[in-house]
């Protein structure tokens, strides 16, 4: 049977015999969204408040005495600033695209849309990291550059200690705490987004697709 | 007590649920997901329907709205009672031996359907609808020579699925 045949079956389908009442339909509109979009945001959210409380607890537990020794309040202060400054940057960017996402636009801006809050995001995500390297980069620099500078890190007060030895032992502990980071991280995003986006990532590849065939 | 607002929209998506109900048969596997794609739809269409400015038809807008939330922003939710699937596998094998009525016919393009992808299900429903090709691109946000080329190879697949 040919296409247009079906399609005759298809104008004269009988309605839907479960016909739902304008008392139910206002029922519906009361009750809550369930859609990516919201999960989007609050996932989002908690990122924002994940890494910065991770930033601020990270700077105010007490953990920057023997920073104040080797003179690098000042330092982290001003990275400190301009970090609160970049966060709130990112706020605004994540809620001007999040508020920019509209279910009466076409599908393919729709699309298009969503990824971007979720850009957002993880272009935030990337900044921390970034920020977590250059920012231990630097401290290193500083702190080898003075002298006794790991004794007074590591609080361990005993310059009987082999001061190379020492040195590798921070620099590895420092490359193991990173790389876990970025592995946590990496398994919790593809795991989160992954699932949360596959569908919206297919169907978002099948519309580009579309409009690559000619 | 609702507001004249609510009581045009309850007016306008009774009258047109039908659009919905069919998008919701093809999106969804059973009646739990139907139902919960039907809500969700709901909730779009309300949330956005004092932006709707009686430019276009109210069916045509509720077109896009309910394709959106069927496309891009439902998630099936993993809470769910295992329920009888609408689609019986044995229906296929029933409409070769069994006189073609129309019932078998609609059921045999609901399954066909359904094993189109996201897209493709766009696209063959909008067929179906009679939706001209303008609309369809606008909708989707494709061009409409785009939207010819896709929609013969998705009638295809579709043709091949029903005539094997």
């Amino acid at each position: 049977m040919e296409l247009d045949n079906y399609k005759k079956v298809w104008k004269n389908q009988p309605e839907e015999k479960n016909k739902i009442s304008a008392l139910e339909i206002y029922k519906m509109t009361q009750s809550k969204s369930t859609s990516i979009v919201k999960w989007i945001f609050i996932i989002g959210l908690l990122e924002f408040a994940f890494w910065f409380a991770l930033n601020y607890i990270g700077t105010n537990n007490g953990a920057l005495a023997p920073y104040e020794e080797l003179n690098l309040i000042k330092f982290i202060d001003n990275i400190n600033y301009f970090h609160y400054v970049v966060v709130v940057l990112f706020l605004v960017l994540f809620y001007r695209n999040f508020s920019s996402i509209s279910s009466i636009d076409n599908t393919k801006t729709l699309m298009k849309n969503i990824l971007l809050v979720r850009k957002t995001v993880k272009w935030y995500v990337y900044y921390n990291l970034i920020n977590v390297i250059v920012f231990s980069i630097i401290l290193n620099i500083l702190i080898f550059n003075t002298p006794n500078g790991i004794n007074i890190i590591s609080g361990i007060d005993n310059e009987s200690l082999n001061q190379e030895h020492m040195m590798s032992v921070f620099i590895i502990a420092q490359i193991v705490v990173i790389a876990f980071m970025i592995l946590v991280l990496w398994l919790f995003y593809y795991l989160l987004y992954g699932i949360l986006l596959k569908k919206l990532n297919k169907n978002y590849k099948e519309l580009i697709k579309l409009n690559e065939i000619n | 007590m609702q507001t004249q607002l609510e009581k045009n929209f309850l007016n306008d998506f009774e009258k047109n649920q039908n659009i919905v109900h069919k998008i919701c048969r093809i999106y969804t596997t059973n009646q739990d997901q139907h139902n919960d794609l039907f809500q969700e739809i709901t909730i779009q269409i309300w949330k956005n329907y004092s932006k709707f400015r009686g430019e276009s038809k109210f069916s045509t807008w509720m077109y896009r709205v309910s394709l959106n939330t069927a496309i891009t922003l439902y998630r099936k939710s993993s809470r769910r009672i295992k329920t009888q699937d609408f689609s019986e596998v044995s229906f296929k094998i029933k409409s070769i031996d069994y006189d073609d009525t129309k019932d078998q016919q609609l059921r045999a393009l609901y399954g066909g359907i359904r094993e189109l992808n996201d897209i493709e299900k766009a696209l063959i429903f909008l067929y179906l609808e009679d939706k001209p090709y303008k609309e369809i691109a606008k909708t989707l946000g494709i061009s409409e020579v785009n939207a010819r080329v896709k929609m013969n190879r998705s009638k295809e697949k579709l043709r091949k699925i029903l005539n094997p």
